[in-house]
C-alpha cells in the first residue's frame, strides 16, 4: 500500500483513557488479527447490536420498523439468554420509545435503541428534548426515506435531524458501528450530549462483514460505568428538570451547550485515537484516502458509499476519497486543516460531494456542510446527487461521477438522471 | 407541597396536588406533561412540590413514566412512587396513544388526570373532554360543542388494569381513599378527578367546589372506582339533582338557558347523564358478579 494511502488520523496528545490495572489490557498493534477480540461474520444490524451489549446500556425502550427491527430483535435475544442484563420494554410507538429513553436517562441508565425514517421522523419532538436535556445516550439509525414508501439506503431521515443537537457518526462497516457505539458512549458521557450512529439500510445493515468483536473486558477499560453527575433523578436530592425558562435565563442553556458541542470535533479525534491504542483501529473525524499533493479530484462520501469508492480509486492514482465519519457537528477544522495541508492546487483539483440525501433544496446536505466549511477558501466544490432510495451506487456509477466533465460548480448533477 | 404555587384562584389542582403529595410522600417522582400544572408546580428555578418533579412534552408523560420507572427499578427503588399529573387533553388526547401504552403493559405507574374539560392553559380550547353542549373558543357561540366526551374510565379498564377511579375535590375523604389505595396496588392505576376551573368554566371561584359536587350529585361526574375490572358506585346521591343545577352556574353553559332551542340541549344531556348513570349500575352489578364467578 503506497504512503498516501494510509488512513490520516488527527493525532492528539490530550485525550488519554483511565490507566488499566496492572496485568490487565495490553494495547492492540494496529490491524487485524486484534488480541482480545474474536472474528465473527455479522451482518451490520448484529454488529450494532454487539455495540449495545458491550457497552452494558441498561435500557433498551423497543418499537419495530424496517430496516432496523433486527437490531432490537436481536438485543431482545440477548437479553432473553442472559448474555445481556438490560430492561427491555415493547413500546407502542417510535415518540414513546425516544420519551422512554429520555425518562431512562433522567433516571441514571445507560441507554440504547434503534430506529429507521418514520420512527425517527415520528420521535424528531423528543429528540430535541433529549438533547437539550442534556441526557447522554447512543442510538442506531438505520437511514431510510420517506414517501412515496421506501425502505431502502438513503440519509434523509437522519440528515433532517442533524438540527436536533444530536451528535451523528456516519458508519462505513459493521466493525466502524460497533467501534462508534463504544466510541459514542465515552463521547456522550463527556460531553452529556446524545449520539446518533448511522448505518446505511441493507447494503449495511442486512449485509454481512467480518467484524472483530472485542471482549468485554477491554471494553469495560475503555469504556467504565456511567458516571453519576448528581443531575439524575435522586430520592434524596429531589430536583426539577424541564420547567419554564424564561428569556431572561433561556439562552444560557444554549450558551453552555453551545460551549460543549463545539469541543465534539476535537474529542471525537482524541477518543478515536485512544481507542486506536487499545482496540488497534484508530479513528478520526475524518479519514484522507489517496489524498496527496498530485491529486486531481476527491470524492467526498459518507458511509458505505465510501467503501466502494475505495475499490475504484486504486485504479486511479490522482482520485481521492475524504470520508465523513462525524458528520454533525460538521468536522470542518479537520477537513481544512486536512485540505490546506495535503498539497492539493486548489486551483485544479475538483472537490465532489456525494449525496444521499434529498431535502427539499438545491444542494445536498453533505454539499451544504462543505460550502459552509470552505466558506473563504479557493477550493473548487462539486455536487453530484447519486443512490437516492436505495438505488445501487456500484463502481461503474463511482467511474461515471470520476469521469464526469466538471466545469461549472454552482451546477448540481443527478448522476443517473442526466 | 409548599405553599405559593401560582394556580388561578379556585383551581383544583394546588388542592389536589397538596393532598396527593401528603399521601404519597417524598420518595415519588412527578411526571408532568404540558398542562396548566407544569406552570403551576413552578417555573424554573422552581418546585412547589416535595419530590422530583419531570416536566416532560405533551404527548409523553406515560412514555416518559415508563422510562423514570424502569431506571428506578433498576436501582433498587421499586418502592418509589412514579406518578403522572397530566390534564385532559394530554390524557384524553395528544398522550392517550402513550396512556394506552403503559397501561397495557401494567407499567407501575399512578396516573392522575385532573379533567377541567378543556385545554385551559392555552386558553379554553375544546379537547375531547369538552361536555357536549360547552361552548370553547374553538367551539364558539352561538355554536357549541356537539359530541359527547370520550369514556376515559371505560377504556382504560378495559386495558385489565388493576384500578382506574374517578374521584372529586368535593368529596375529599372519598378522593384521599382512593390515592391511598391506588399507592399500595401495583400496576398501572388511574385516577381521573373532576377539575374545577373558574376562568374556563366561567363560574365564580368560591363556586368550585359546590359546582363540583353539584356534578356529583347530578350524576354528571359519578365517582366509582373499577377493581380488576369490577365497578363500584362510591357515592350513590340520595336525590338525584337536575343537570341544570349544575350547568346553570357555569357561564361555558350560559346560552343553553337563553331559549327553547337550549332547553331541548339540556333535556339530551339531563338523558345521556341518566343513561350513564343506569348502564354504570348495571356494570355495578354484572362485572363484580364475573369477577365472583371466575375467583379473581
Amino acid at each position: 500500500m503506497p504512503e498516501y494511502m494510509e488512513p490520516v488520523i488527527e493525532r492528539s496528545k490530550h485525550f488519554t483513557r483511565p490507566e488499566t490495572k496492572a496485568g490487565g489490557i495490553r494495547a492492540n498493534k494496529p490491524g487485524p488479527p486484534y488480541a482480545r477480540h474474536t472474528q465473527q461474520i455479522l451482518k451490520g444490524n448484529f454488529a450494532a447490536a454487539e455495540g449495545a451489549r458491550l457497552s452494558r446500556a441498561g435500557f433498551i425502550p423497543a418499537y419495530p420498523i424496517t430496516p432496523q427491527t433486527t437490531i432490537i430483535e436481536s438485543i431482545a435475544t440477548m437479553i432473553r439468554n442472559g448474555k445481556m442484563d438490560a430492561t427491555f420494554i415493547n413500546m407502542d410507538s417510535e415518540h414513546s420509545v425516544f420519551a422512554a429513553a429520555m425518562g431512562g436517562a433522567q433516571a441514571g441508565e445507560r441507554v440504547f435503541t434503534a430506529t429507521s425514517g418514520q420512527g425517527l421522523f415520528y420521535a424528531h419532538e423528543v429528540l430535541h428534548a433529549i438533547a437539550h436535556f442534556r441526557l447522554p445516550m447512543v442510538v442506531c439509525n438505520v437511514g431510510r426515506p420517506s414517501i412515496p414508501w421506501n425502505i431502502w439506503s438513503d440519509q434523509s431521515d437522519s440528515i433532517a435531524q442533524r438540527d436536533t443537537g444530536w451528535v451523528q457518526f456516519y458508519g462505513e462497516s459493521g466493525q466502524e458501528v460497533l467501534d462508534s457505539i463504544l466510541q459514542g458512549y465515552v463521547l456522550a458521557e463527556e460531553l452529556d450530549i446524545p449520539v446518533m450512529v448511522v448505518l446505511d439500510a441493507f447494503y449495511q445493515s442486512h449485509t454481512s462483514e467480518n467484524v472483530w468483536v472485542p471482549d468485554q473486558d477491554l471494553v469495560d477499560a475503555f469504556l467504565p460505568e456511567k458516571p453519576v453527575r448528581g443531575t439524575e433523578i435522586d430520592l434524596t436530592h429531589p430536583k426539577s428538570m424541564g420547567g419554564m425558562v424564561s428569556p431572561e435565563h433561556y439562552e444560557d442553556f444554549n450558551y453552555t451547550y453551545w460551549k460543549d458541542i463545539n469541543r465534539v470535533e476535537d474529542l471525537t479525534n482524541r477518543i478515536g485515537k485512544a481507542f486506536g491504542d487499545q482496540f488497534g483501529r484508530p479513528y478520526g473525524a475524518i479519514e484522507a484516502i489517496n489524498i496527496h499533493p498530485g491529486t486531481k479530484k476527491i470524492l467526498i462520501t459518507l458511509a458505505t458509499i465510501t467503501t466502494t469508492a475505495r475499490g475504484v480509486v486504486t485504479n486511479h492514482p490522482d482520485v481521492g476519497i475524504l470520508k465523513v465519519r462525524l458528520f454533525k457537528p460538521f468536522p470542518r477544522k479537520s477537513i481544512v486543516d486536512l485540505l490546506m495541508t495535503s498539497g492539493i492546487d486548489p486551483e485544479t483539483c475538483q472537490l465532489i460531494t456525494v449525496d444521499r440525501n434529498f431535502l427539499g433544496d438545491n444542494e445536498g446536505a453533505l454539499h451544504q456542510e462543505m460550502r459552509r466549511a470552505l466558506y473563504g477558501h479557493q477550493f473548487k466544490l462539486y455536487g453530484i446527487f447519486a443512490g437516492l432510495g436505495g438505488k445501487d451506487i456500484p463502481p461503474v456509477t463511482i467511474q461515471k461521477v470520476i469521469d464526469r466533465k466538471l466545469e461549472d460548480p454552482n451546477e448540481i448533477i443527478w448522476i443517473d438522471n442526466e | 407541597m409548599y405553599s405559593g404555587s401560582v394556580g388561578c384562584r379556585g383551581c383544583g389542582w394546588s388542592m389536589i396536588a397538596r393532598h396527593i403529595s401528603s399521601i404519597l410522600g417524598e420518595d415519588t417522582v412527578y411526571i408532568v406533561p404540558a398542562c396548566c400544572f407544569s406552570i403551576i408546580v413552578g417555573q424554573y428555578p422552581m418546585n412547589a412540590l416535595k419530590g422530583n418533579v419531570v416536566h416532560t412534552l405533551f404527548a409523553a408523560a406515560a412514555s416518559t413514566a415508563t422510562g423514570i420507572r424502569a431506571g428506578l427499578d433498576r436501582k433498587g427503588k421499586e418502592d418509589a412512587t412514579v406518578v403522572v399529573l397530566a390534564g385532559d387533553g394530554g390524557t384524553f388526547d395528544i398522550g392517550l396513544a402513550a396512556v394506552s401504552g403503559a397501561a397495557a403493559r401494567n407499567e407501575n405507574i399512578l396516573y392522575i388526570c385532573n379533567n377541567n374539560g378543556a385545554y385551559m392553559n392555552t386558553g379554553i380550547q375544546s379537547s375531547t373532554a369538552t361536555p357536549y353542549g360547552a361552548s370553547t373558543t374553538t367551539d364558539p357561540l352561538p355554536e357549541y360543542k356537539k359530541s359527547w366526551p370520550k369514556d376515559l374510565v371505560g377504556i382504560m379498564e378495559s386495558h385489565h388494569v388493576p384500578y382506574v377511579a374517578t374521584a372529586s375535590p368535593a368529596y375529599m375523604e372519598d378522593f384521599r381513599r382512593k390515592v391511598k389505595k391506588a399507592k399500595e396496588i401495583k400496576g398501572f392505576r388511574m385516577i381521573m378527578v373532576d377539575g374545577p376551573c373558574p376562568a374556563g368554566h366561567k363560574t365564580d371561584p368560591a363556586d368550585s367546589i359546590k359546582v363540583a359536587r353539584l356534578a356529583v350529585e347530578s350524576n354528571l361526574f359519578p365517582l366509582y372506582e373499577v377493581e380488576n375490572r369490577a365497578y363500584k358506585v362510591n357515592v350513590k346521591p340520595a336525590q338525584k339533582v337536575p343537570v341544570e343545577k349544575c350547568l346553570e352556574l357555569q357561564g361555558r353553559f350560559r346560552h343553553l338557558f337563553k331559549d327553547e332551542s337550549g332547553k331541548s340541549v339540556l333535556g339530551e344531556i339531563q338523558a345521556h347523564a341518566d343513561q350513564a348513570w343506569e348502564t354504570l349500575k348495571e356494570k355495578e352489578g354484572i362485572v363484580s358478579e364475573e369477577y365472583v364467578l371466575t375467583g379473581e
